[in-house]
């Protein structure tokens, strides 16, 4: 049964109500959800991972193994650790991993199978037959295996904070506040970050400490806290948790706002601090691990430390008569604990010999009268869901007692977590069997147990030297102890067990259910190496990461391949430090906030005229204009399609990108960068140009207008204008440093405007009565600058759906205005607007390529056909040599065409294949030969069939031919005629018309 | 995330600056002069050594300016920035710097935690 302790100070004396698996339970304000379930003698928490044996709270901290469960009351959120999570009134808790109930899991039948789930079991169980991995295996291990549910509807309001300074200390405890005390009003900007919402660690959590320089430890701990906030440098941060140590003294800690309180949707729950230091003191103390014997998953089976962390700093006694079992000197506080409470353990085994045992402890045992077992082990424990007999070994006798709670304690290791993702090394330490901090990579110092000191008497030494590199007053802690000053301990990782059963276990990972036995049989299948072993069977790779065990199974593993621990190493410690939640990690870069959206000026008209948007990098384009409710997409494009060609259409193209060259050599410049010859074109003409990787390929296209030689704009396409001006600036800056020439992104000083279709000259003249429009004042590929009204506009005859057309740049200012005056002019004429899908149909039956549809960084001009845009006789220009090599230069590579139906009813899909069979067999045994692939498919109403555009392995020289294309869901192939890609006006009639 | 020091603003966060691949490869001045083994080398081959290796940044969303490094790939540690048309410094003077974290071997993943 459990008890109080009425003198902790930790825990408020208010009670609440919390409720777990839809019953109420009684807790404290300051209570975790493992302290008030103990409170209330709750021993099974949760189903196991893969056995779905029943679990218990094993710890008392961030190490948990067990206990991880769902707040329902907080979106459900999954995966808590009971042991750290704080209570609330109204809190609603769900246990984990059963079904149907947490008495009676159906999952428990895997315990009974339990040889098929041995080690490597994700390897061999799930091979074959074909088709059960997707169909079988994989639905029944998310169901059964999973942990938590992932939430629901939670819109987080995490949100990010940074911080440089000069030194962060990890971990509050006996260390860290010492060290903190000497940077009091220093020159140093100081960061003290603790876990707990209270400072002391050890101090607060245990009685190991009986006083510090004549206060108990609780008055020093307010002591040195009030110094420090009345300090001008030094900052504490309480519920923080660093999760990551980087490179460069970069830190990472999670702050919890909402510590033991019911969350304020409104307000920022999680602060993710992202801090650079200049130095970085980890003092985050140590984690107690456990032993391995029959059964110590049980509930019931708890760390000492922890047992002991429940009295003190939650004001619990989990059992008043539990059994302790130790190897070394630290458990003796835990017995001073009980006994203080006049509570009595039932037995204290200790597995060093009588004569290891300090006398301190055989003298307090004998004089409290504690059945006491030296140079003994625990056996095992036995029950039904919770610990009920406990069997002692002492040499060749066994003790068997009747006890509902066992104390463990197999030593402490420091937690050389962080020290670890810094890159330091560390080294196994004898003494204290443990691998402790060695040799730092970064400047980074490790204080009191984490650096493997577990001497209280030395640690104000350990303090005063370490930290004397800085400019700081020397301290002085006068410390008196409860336990023995020396530690000791005796190596201890599994006892031996007397009965072999199926139900009976010993595991090493509790988190993942891995077993010793798992380990031996890993070895002997020859999976020696500590990081496959570790895959192999999934040993601490949990979410605890193994926290209190994986030493303990480098341990068994170094015995059975009779080596030293230190030759087979540890495993990787990689961040986080324990999980932090991903809304945390997102901060506000959530929804809307994810990217930025962008619009153009004419935006409020397209919305009003029921446009239909697509996204094009961060822009929001028209796709289509929808005329009516009912009309579809299809329906849409079609008919727009047909108008335009009838009539005239206008896009918004804003998006475009537009980049000013200006300079002496920016002829010379735009000779380089683009495959097109600049020199001899006039001013104030345009040209459709290439840009090319040094490779040959093709990376963007977009027109030129030409100034004069100094002075160039260049469109690009519309997610690729960020890119093709840094690649512009890599070349001016590191190989053309010579060259004078200075670029500006203008893209958002113009609303562009694409108007096109026979009607378009007609319209033009309305709207700006005093421009000369005809062919010879303003012909094809020309442009010209204007007055309007109060700006300057400028017009460029250009088109990209193959009908007579001009593109206008206004400042975005009188966009929207000119946008509209153009409509009202144009409604006579019966001019619509249109979106990208019809942009991109007409431009298809023009024969006009879109990069990243027809291209994709394999294609160059000369696979185009677009020969005549490559400048051969200039000298140079990027990607020109690259279109000579062996591979560029083929004759079979893949090549641009048109594709017609035979049958001019079926429809060519875009992104299908072109092959030479009409049928595909019923069941595909070789490989099919295909020769390319249709780029661009779409129903052209103009030519009243579909249409498509291929990529074609010698494509140019297959004109004529007749193949097949592939088609969704069906065998049946579509017979197709190669032609020329060109469908609407090859003599460019209209477009100059 | 590491620290990198832009020779123009001083000390910024990587988050801020792209990597551009290794450093001093001159395009060639005359490509057409040279072989079609040559001018494929310079276009798609580059050194990916573990250890110093002099490589290229630049400041993206900071100054947009390019400029050289010298950083260990092994323990990411850059030894030195300088600018584009700064001499390259000799790898004689990196010689007494950290080889790599633990002092494993020169080819190979450099995960070792334990002091040997
Ligand atoms: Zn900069």
């Amino acid at each position: 049964m459990s008890a109080i302790n009425n003198n902790c100070e930790y825990i408020s004396k208010k009670q609440i109500k919390i409720i777990f698996d839809g019953k109420t339970y009684q807790a404290y304000e300051g209570d975790t959800i493992a302290s008030a379930l103990l409170r209330n003698n709750i021993r099974l928490v949760g189903r196991s991972f893969k056995y779905h044996r029943p679990r218990g709270v094993y710890t008392c901290g961030i190490e948990e193994p067990n206990a991880l469960v769902q707040i329902l009351s907080e979106h459900n959120e999954p995966n808590t650790r009971a042991t750290i999570k704080r209570v609330y009134d109204g809190m609603e808790i769900k246990s984990q991993n059963r079904w149907p109930s947490l008495k009676y899991d159906f999952g428990a039948v895997n315990n009974i199978l339990s040889p098929i789930f041995s080690a490597g079991f994700y390897y061999k169980t799930f091979m074959g037959p074909k088709g059960f991995w997707k169909n079988l295996y994989e639905p029944l291990i998310r169901r059964s295996a999973g942990l938590g549910k992932p939430p629901k509807n939670f819109r987080s309001k995490s949100t990010h904070q940074y911080h440089n300074t000069d030194i962060v200390i990890i971990g509050a405890g006996l260390s860290g506040l010492a060290a903190a005390k000497k940077f009091i009003n220093t020159k140093y900007k100081v960061l003290l970050i603790e876990q707990d919402s209270y400072l002391g660690g050890i101090l607060k959590n245990s009685n190991k400490v009986k006083t510090i320089n004549g206060l108990t430890p609780l008055e020093w701990i307010n002591e040195t806290e009030e110094l420090i906030l009345n300090s001008n440098n030094i900052t504490i941060l309480k519920n923080t948790l660093v999760t990551t140590y980087n490179f460069t003294n970069h830190l990472i800690a999670l702050e919890d706002k909402f510590a033991g309180k019911k969350i304020d949707l409104n307000k920022s729950e999680l602060t993710l601090h992202k801090i650079r230091t200049s130095n970085t003191i980890i003092t985050n103390g140590h984690i107690e691990r456990f032993i391995s014997f029959r059964n110590n998953d049980l509930p019931g089976v708890m760390l000492a430390s922890s047992f002991e962390k429940y009295i003190h700093r939650y004001g619990v006694v989990p059992e008043t008569e539990p059994v302790i079992f130790t190897n070394n000197s630290s458990t003796l506080s835990l017995l001073k604990t009980l006994i203080s409470l006049g509570c009595k353990p039932k037995a204290y085994v200790d597995s060093r010999k009588k004569d290891n045992i300090e006398t301190e402890i055989k003298k307090f045992l004998k004089d409290k009268d504690i059945s006491f077992f030296s140079d003994a082990e625990i056996e095992g424990c036995d029950g039904n869901k919770k610990v009920e007999t406990i069997t002692i070994r002492q040499g060749k006798s066994f003790t068997k007692l009747k006890s509902s709670m066992l104390c463990v304690s197999g030593g402490y290791n420091p937690d050389i977590h962080l020290f670890t993702q810094s890159k330091g090394l560390v080294k196994w330490d004898k003494n204290i069997l443990s691998f402790k901090p060695d040799t730092p990579f970064q400047k980074t110092i490790t204080l009191g147990s984490t650096s493997g000191n577990y001497n209280f008497k030395k640690i104000c030494d350990e303090i005063n030297e370490k930290i004397s590199i800085f400019k700081t007053k020397k301290i002085s802690l006068d410390i008196n102890l409860n336990v023995p000053n020396k530690f000791s301990i005796k190596e201890l990782w599994e006892t031996k067990k007397k009965s072999n059963s199926n139900w009976s276990k010993s595991f090493i990972d509790l988190h993942n259910d891995v077993t010793t036995k798992d380990l031996k049989q890993a070895i002997t299948e020859g999976f020696d190496r500590i990081e496959h072993l570790k895959r192999y069977t999934t040993n601490s790779m949990g979410t605890d990461q193994g926290k209190i065990s994986s030493i303990n199974s480098l341990a068994i593993v170094s015995k059975m391949l009779k080596k030293e621990i230190s030759e087979v190493g540890t495993t990787t410690y990689r961040p986080p430090y324990a999980p932090l939640s991903f809304a945390a990690i997102a901060g506000r870069s959530t929804y809307e906030f994810y990217d930025p959206e962008r619009k153009t000026s004419i935006h409020s008209w397209h919305l009003k005229n029921n446009a239909v948007f697509e996204d094009v990098g961060q822009w929001k384009r028209p796709w289509y204009f929808k005329a009516s409710e009912n009309e579809t997409m299809h329906q849409a494009v079609q008919r727009e399609s047909k108008m335009l060609r009838e009539n005239a259409g206008i896009l918004d193209g804003s998006t475009l990108g537009k980049i000013e060259i200006k300079g002496r050599d920016a002829l010379e410049f735009m000779n380089l960068m683009y495959t097109n010859a600049f020199s001899k074109m006039k001013p104030m003409t345009s040209r459709y140009a290439m840009m090319l990787g040094e490779d040959g390929m093709i990376k963007d296209d977009g027109i030129i207008c030409k100034i004069n030689d100094q002075h160039f704009i260049a469109t690009t396409t519309s997610s690729g204008a960020p890119k093709v001006l840094a690649d512009m600036e890599e070349y001016l800056q590191t190989e053309w440093p010579h060259l004078q020439v200075y670029l500006n992104s203008i893209t958002e000083q113009f609303s562009t405007f694409n108007i096109s279709g026979p009607k378009t000259r007609e319209i033009m003249m309305k709207v700006f009565p005093d421009i000369d429009f005809s062919n010879d004042a303003f012909p094809f590929m020309t442009f010209k600058n204007f007055d309007y009204k109060e700006t300057k506009i400028r017009i460029m005859r250009a088109s990209f759906t193959g009908e007579l057309g001009y593109e206008i740049y206004i400042p975005p200012k009188f966009g929207l205005k000119l946008w509209e005056e153009i409509f009202s002019y144009g409604k006579e004429y019966n001019l619509i607007p249109y979106g990208t899908e019809t942009m991109h149909l007409l431009r298809a039956e023009k024969g006009y390529i879109v990069i990243g549809q027809e291209t994709d960084g394999t294609v160059t001009p000369i696979d185009l056909n677009y020969n005549w845009m490559i400048g051969k006789n200039k000298k140079d220009f990027i990607g020109k040599r690259s279109l000579s090599r062996p591979d560029t230069s083929r004759e079979d590579r893949k090549q641009l065409v048109g594709l017609s139906p035979i049958n001019k009813k079926d429809i060519i899909e875009e992104g299908q294949h072109i092959v030479e069979l009409n049928e595909l067999p019923k069941k595909i045994t070789n490989p099919i030969k295909y020769l390319g692939h249709v780029s661009s498919g779409y129903h052209s109403p103009n030519l009243n069939h579909s249409i498509g555009l291929a990529m074609i392995r010698g494509g140019k020289n297959l004109l004529g031919q007749k193949f097949f294309v592939t088609a969704t869901g069906k065998t049946k192939n579509i017979p197709v005629e190669i032609v020329n890609p060109v469908f609407i006006d090859p003599e460019n009639k209209r477009l100059t018309s | 995330m590491i620290l990198i020091k832009c020779p123009y603003c001083g000390e910024r966060d990587q988050s801020e600056f792209s990597n551009g691949g290794e450093a001093h490869v001159i395009r060639p001045k005359n490509p057409e002069s040279l072989s079609d083994k040559d001018w494929g080398e310079y276009v798609f081959y580059r050194n990916n050594p573990k250890g110093i290796f002099y490589e290229r940044w630049v400041h993206s969303h900071g100054c947009k300016k390019w400029f050289n490094a010298v950083r260990n790939t092994s323990t990411d540690q850059i030894l030195k920035v300088y600018k584009v048309n700064e001499k390259r410094p000799d790898l004689s003077d990196f010689e007494n710097t950290l080889k790599s974290p633990s002092g494993e071997p020169l080819v190979g993943s450099g995960n070792f935690a334990v002091k040997k």
